[in-house]
């Protein structure tokens, strides 16, 4: 499974969203810091779920953090979130 | 002491010391990230007096931040002491005007005009 695979798997079942994108967007940061070969390294999530309805910004970003969990969090060089309900 | 509490003593002093502080690769004249060099650029626009800690320099900071934040990535901004956030939230709040009134209630001086500046921008 690819990281953009595990992303969106972890994302749907923690928050079953009605809107989820998630993109690989390491290309576009080819030859910056924490670029790596086959790509995997930076990604962009959109998401919209009512279980981030009244969260704060922290707070919703820490429930992404914690459904996607350490060791891919770790794994990513970037992490571009978008968040709303 | 354990090491781990030093250093988390550390950046307690930090952001004790300075108002508005953030934690970035990199320095703000100098910035070796985008997304640090987003957040320094927006405070260095809006003439905020902020103190930047570059995680590079000292890779015991480059972990303890992010142990002490429980946050996963830098940049890391703080203000006043409590976390506020890291790339996203800030770029999200600046466009909102969050930031603005973050900053007035915690007395911390900015330009106003700068903000509007940025958000018309990228409004």
């Amino acid at each position: 499974m690819t990281v953009t695979e595990t992303i969106r798997d972890r994302l749907q079942a923690a928050f079953a969203p009605h809107a989820l994108d998630v993109v690989d967007d390491s290309e576009r940061h080819r030859g910056h810091a924490g670029y790596q070969d086959g790509g995997e390294s930076h990604f962009n999530v959109r998401i919209r779920a009512a279980a981030f309805e009244g969260q704060s910004r922290i707070a919703r970003h820490r429930a992404v953090h914690d459904a996607l969990g350490k060791d891919l969090v770790s794994r990513i060089h970037a992490l571009s979130l978008d968040i709303d309900s | 002491m354990t090491e781990t509490t030093d250093i988390a003593a550390q950046i307690q002093d930090t952001i004790s010391a300075n108002d508005v502080v953030l934690y970035m690769k990199g320095t703000k004249s100098m910035p070796q990230c985008g997304f640090s060099s987003r957040v320094a650029g927006v405070l260095n626009y809006m003439g905020v007096d902020f103190a930047d800690v570059n995680v590079l320099a000292d890779e015991g900071i480059r972990q303890g931040i992010k142990d002490f934040s429980d946050w996963p990535t830098v940049p890391q901004l703080y203000v006043k002491g409590e976390f506020v956030g890291g790339c996203d939230i800030i770029t999200e709040m600046t466009l909102s005007g969050e930031l603005d009134t973050l900053f007035d209630s915690k007395g911390v001086s900015y330009d106003k005009d700068a903000a509007n500046k940025i958000r018309e921008a990228n409004g």
